[in-house]
Formats: C-alpha cells, structure tokens, sequence
C-alpha cells in the first residue's frame, strides 16, 4: 500500500490506527471489490447490464443494492456528524470507483444528495445537521432542488416562491424543473424566493422533509427523457400553498444566493474529478481496442497516430486530476480562494475530458457507433459525460463567476502573493477537516499562479524532460504576465455577465494556466514520492507541453523519450489494472 | 490611482457610484435614480462582485464582496461607504 509521507504539524497519531490515506485506501478497495469487474459479464453490474439498464431508461437496481450495503451515502457526511467525509479530495478518489462503471449511478445515487448536504453542512443549524445526517445514514436520498428552466444559472431571476406566511413558516408556490430523485428523496433542498425585490438578497435555502410536508399540496412532475444519464431519475416539483415551518429555513432570510455561491464552491471543486472516472474507463476500452484489432497487418496500437492519441487522453486525465486536487485541497487549505479554484475546475475539466473523449473516439472507429458489446460503454460514456458541464453552473456561468475577479487578481495578487502550501499538492496528506464557514465569494487572492512563479527558481534543469518543463513554466509566467495586463484593463462592461467573447476567452486562458501550475506543483512534490512514474518529469514535462500548445505557446520539441515513457506508462496500467490518474489505484477490471 | 477614503460626503459618493454604474449599463450618469434599486436597472450579480472590487481599487479600501447587494441602491451604497471610512477612519487614529 502507498503511504504519503507524514506531513508536518499533522497531529501525531497512535500506531495502528488508521490514518486518513488508510482509510480512503481501504475504502476505494473495498467498493471496487464490491462492485466487482464491470468486463466480467456474469457481474451484476457489468457494463453489459448498465448498458441494458441505460437503454431501459432506469438506473441500476443491482449497483444501488450494492451502494446501499455499503453505506455510500456516509460518504457523504461529515465524521462531526455520525459520516465518513473527512475530505473533499479523498471522496472524489471514492466516488470515481462509481463513475468509471456509470456516470448514472454516480450522480443518480451520491452527487444529488451531496449537493443538497454541502448547503445543510454549510449553513445548517445542529438539528438540521443532525436530520439530514440521519436520512442519508439511513439510505435515504435528498434532491437539491434550486434549478427552474426559464432561467438557467441566472437563479436570481428564479421565481419558485417561499414566502413568509402571516400564521409563521413559509408558503411554497411555483416549480423547479429537472430535479435529480426529485420522484423518491426523502427530502430536498430547495432555492427560493422570499422577498419579491429584484436582486441577490431576496432568495432563501430550505431543507423540506417530504415526510412533514401536506401531499395534497405539492405534485411530482412527469419525468424527462435525456440525452445521457438515462437511468436519473430526472422530474421536477410543482407546489401549490405548501406550508412548510420555520425550522425548514437553512441559514439567514435572505442569504440564499450567498449561501448557495459558498456552498456549490465543494461540489464545483469535486465533482468534475469524480467524473474523471468514466474517462478513465473510456481510455481503458479504447486501449483494448488498439491492442487487439489488426490493420494495415499491424495492431491499431502501432499506428503512431494512434498511439499518440492514447497518450494525450492519459496526459489530459493527469491534467484535470491535477487541477481537481489542488482545488478540493484548497477547500481545506485556501477556503478563501476556492471561488476561483472551483470555477476554474468547474469549468476547464469538462471541457479537457470531453475532448479527449472525442479524440479517442476517432480512434475506435466505427465501434464508437455501436451501443452494445466489448466497446458499448464508450457511447454511453460520451453521451453521459456532458452532464457535468450542464448541472449547477454552466461552464458560461462558471467563466462568469471568474470575470469580476479578474481586475483584482490582476492588481493584488498576481506575482505578489506568496506561493500555496506544499501540502496543496501532496496526494496523500492529511487534512484537517472541511472549513465549510471559511468559503467566501472572492478573496482577491491567488496563491495557486503564485507556486508557478516561485516554482521557476526551484525547478531543475538537469534533465532534457527538466528542462522542458522549466521552459514552458517560464512561458507559463509570460502568459501571467499578459493576463495581468488584460485584466487590469477591462472595461466595466467586460466585468459583467455579459462581457465580451475575448474577456470569456482571458477567462479560459486563465484556468489553463491554474491547470498548469498544479501540473508542476504536484510533480514538484512527487518527485520525492515513492511512485516512480509521478516522481518522473516525463509526465510533467509532456502534460505541459499539451497546456502550452493549448494556449497557442510555441513550446520546444518534447524529448521522445518523454512521450515513450507516457505511452509505457498507459500500457503498463492497462496490463497491471490499474487506475488511469495520479493514483494508479488497483481496479477490479 | 486610489482616492483618498477622507473627504467624501453621501453627494460626492452618490455622484461617483452613479458614473461608474452608468459605465456598466451603458447609460448617461444622469439616468440612475440614486433611489431605485440597481437590480431594477439590469446590474447583474457579476456586475455588482465588479463594482465593489472598483471602490476597493478607486478608494483603497477593503469591501465585503456583497456590499452592492446588502445596500442595492446608489444612495443606501453612499451612505454604507462614508459609515465604513469614517469607521475605518477612526480605527486608523
């Protein structure tokens, strides 16, 4: 088993007792266990029976069976409050054993009822803490409910109305349109409206128990029929003078946009790298795939084009899994900073794995069309992936949450802010538990860009990979640079909603650059790491230079020994079974 | 390059914010009712993060992110921001 190194000032612990990398650890094995080899077709829940259950439109009876047994939704609640959520980090490695099988069960079972949680953790008071626990604790499930069509990630125009009754409590009216389990959750969260004012204070979060609430007066909508995640149970709520008590009220009257800004800033953070997980399946069925088809009387693995291909999908899961760490760490480490982080994940994750699901698409051929067999969970993946990028902040929204921050970024923190912590990067280390009242809006802070800064004094040059990735950090921090001055020289009208394509496009630039920084900073503290493969800067070195042809850098030549090295490593992992991310964590199958 | 936080009154503010937020609306100052909320005029959330991180730059002076939504007009702003600096002002003697 790996085992981080200790990390300073982590509170000493007895021999013998499990630390927070054993736990996880054991966790990840335990599930992969249980969930058993999805490429066994005898498996209950096989690709093969997720693809029958995804055409069936229903979500896996067998993995929720199993997902029940093991008490995934502990997972989902903090140790304060009777759960097993210790950290944001070492959840995304849990759930991802659920998304390489089924993005479906991924969100249908867990994500939903940890979107709803983070606003109860957050804001909550001990009862309501303890309610919420106890449903989920005991296999319930809870439906956040904040989203009405006609207005999209614009919810301050939301309509859905709770307001304040004269006999106390609230009134609900209105509806909310594709709730995730909104047809079987025990409870929802919902986003309302509580005062009539236009603007960002009129709108409140209520924890609503089903169980208290008069059946008479609320409806659950038909179901939608989609794209992807077709098994999810997706409806809506319609609410006609629903009474609900004061008790229901989650935090401040008033508060609910900020509340609900501060508290989607974890599952921004989080849940793009839990979806990693069915592009890391995807690479795995496509490497199948080139090794055992012949053309052209070679094996489709030795075509360079395609090989080539394998190798930057492998290098973009290294990427997001990158950026995805340092901002589910920064939830521990840099609350005040995760507004940015998160977006930045949010947003650029998707988008790298969707990309490379397209590009490895080109290379399965014509069995990418083919919605069964050997290679059907490809299809199901590519159509259940862009769900991530749609659910709680469209990557629009997410680019518009880091516009406004850009002048001040620009002005205060960029090359003046000390770098983040070493612990920021360390896949193993122990964190201390989740700082859910230190999430703020903006902090005007940035010290993720700031390690890339401090890391080109550090860095070695000794090696030609080395020396790679020196070169491109130092191109790195001229596009900071340029950043900087764009920034500081929006015009208003840039720093709206409705800013220009080119201040969307800084934006995007931007969370290419955080991509990069976290790149070096997780090699950097690699490097004195017991994995051989992360401690190499061949990984860097190649993941870089993807991140600067990106951005349109002129990067120099990749040492062939670099991208050799990269395409051994994704064989190697193929053979051995293991996981296609910074963790190469054993796998059923 | 920063304004000083001393010597201001409700009308000197009233006149600034009413500039700046006319720039985000692509408005003439002159149409901005200090007393109508600016919601009503179409600022958006995003614009209101901006606006405060523009008198934090203009005024050098720390402000709560939500500040144009806790006091969304022009007027219940102004009187916020002359509390704060007298506040900040007696904390600096």
């Amino acid at each position: 088993m790996l085992i981080g190194t200790a990390p300073q000032g982590a509170p000493a612990r007895p021999a013998g007792v499990p630390g927070q990398e054993e736990r996880v650890a054991a966790r990840v094995a335990e599930l992969e266990h249980k969930l058993g080899d999805p490429t066994d077709e005898t498996n209950e829940v096989s690709y093969t029976r997720l693809l029958q259950d995804d055409e069936a439109g229903e979500i896996s009876a067998a993995g929720e069976r199993i997902l029940d047994a093991a008490v995934l939704n502990a997972d989902f609640v903090p140790r304060a409050e009777g759960g097993r959520l210790e950290r944001i980090d070492t959840l995304v490695r849990v759930m991802r054993s659920v998304f390489r099988r089924d993005v479906t069960l991924g969100l249908g079972y867990g994500v939903t009822s940890f979107m709803a949680g983070v606003n109860v953790w957050t804001e909550g008071d001990a009862d309501q803490r303890a309610r919420f626990a106890r449903i989920l604790l005991d296999g319930g499930k809870v439906s956040v409910a904040y989203h009405e069509l006609a207005h999209g990630n614009d919810f301050v125009r939301n309509e859905f109305e709770a307001r304040p009754s004269v006999d106390g409590g609230y009134l609900l009216n209105g509806e909310k349109q594709v709730i995730n389990n909104a047809d079987r959750a025990a409870a929802w969260v919902l986003f309302g409206r509580t005062n009539p004012a236009p603007g960002s204070r009129s709108h409140s979060v209520f924890f609503a128990e089903r169980a208290g609430l008069d059946a008479s007066t609320y409806r659950v909508l038909p179901r939608y029929d989609a794209v992807g995640v077709r098994g999810c149970h997706l409806s809506g709520l319609h609410f006609d003078n629903t009474p609900l008590p004061d008790t229901a009220l989650v935090g401040e009257l008033g508060k609910g946009v900020e509340l609900a800004l501060r508290a989607f800033q974890i599952t921004r953070s989080a849940v793009p790298g839990m979806a990693l997980g069915a592009t890391d399946t995807s690479l795995r069925t496509v490497v199948r795939f080139a090794l055992g088809r012949q053309l052209y009387r070679k094996s489709v693995m030795d075509i360079p084009h395609a090989k080539a291909t394998l190798s930057a999908a492998f290098l973009d899961l290294l990427i997001c899994d990158s950026l995805s760490l340092a901002a589910t760490r920064a939830v521990h480490l840099l609350p005040e900073e995760t507004s940015v982080y998160a977006a930045a994940t949010k947003y650029l994750v998707p988008k790298l794995l969707t990309e490379a699901m397209h590009e490895l698409s080109i290379v399965l051929g014509a069995r990418f069309y083919v919605r069964e067999g050997e290679f059907g969970i490809f299809q199901k993946h590519i159509r259940d992936l862009p769900v991530l990028s749609l659910g709680h902040a469209g990557s629009a929204a997410c680019q518009a949450t880091i516009i406004p921050q850009l002048p001040r970024l620009a002005r205060r923190a960029w090359f003046s802010d000390d770098p983040a912590p070493a612990a920021l990067f360390r896949l193993r280390d122990d964190l201390d538990e989740i700082p859910f009242a230190d999430l703020t809006l903006a902090s005007g802070r940035d010290r993720l860009s700031a390690s890339l800064i401090a890391a080109i004094d550090e860095l070695p040059s000794g090696t030609p990979e080395e020396r790679t990735v020196h070169a491109i950090a130092l191109k790195m921090m001229d596009e900071l640079r340029r950043l900087q001055e764009a920034g500081s020289s929006l015009a208003p009208e840039d720093r709206t909603a409705l800013a220009s394509p080119a201040t969307f496009a800084l934006a995007d630039r931007y969370t290419v650059l955080l991509a990069a920084a976290s790149v070096i900073g997780v090699w950097q503290q690699a490097r004195t790491a017991e994995d051989p493969f992360l401690a190499d800067p061949a990984w860097a070195a190649a993941a870089l230079h993807r991140l600067a042809r990106r951005l349109g850098q002129n990067p120099p030549d990749l040492p062939a020994a670099a991208e050799a090295r990269v395409h051994d490593e994704v064989l190697r992992r193929f053979h051995d079974r293991t996981s296609y991310d910074l963790y190469d964590a054993p796998l059923a199958g | 390059m920063p304004v000083p936080t001393t010597g201001h009154t409700v009308e000197s503010l009233t006149t600034w914010l009413g500039e700046r937020i006319a720039l985000y609306l692509k408005r003439q100052p002159a149409e901005i009712d200090p007393t109508v909320p600016l919601a009503e005029y179409g600022l958006d959330s995003v614009a209101a993060f901006s606006l405060c991180g523009d008198i934090e730059e203009d005024f050098d002076f720390i402000l709560e992110p939500t500040a144009a939504w806790d006091y969304p007009t022009v007027q219940a702003l102004a009187e916020h921001l002359i509390k704060e600096f007298d506040a900040a002002k007696g904390g600096a003697a």
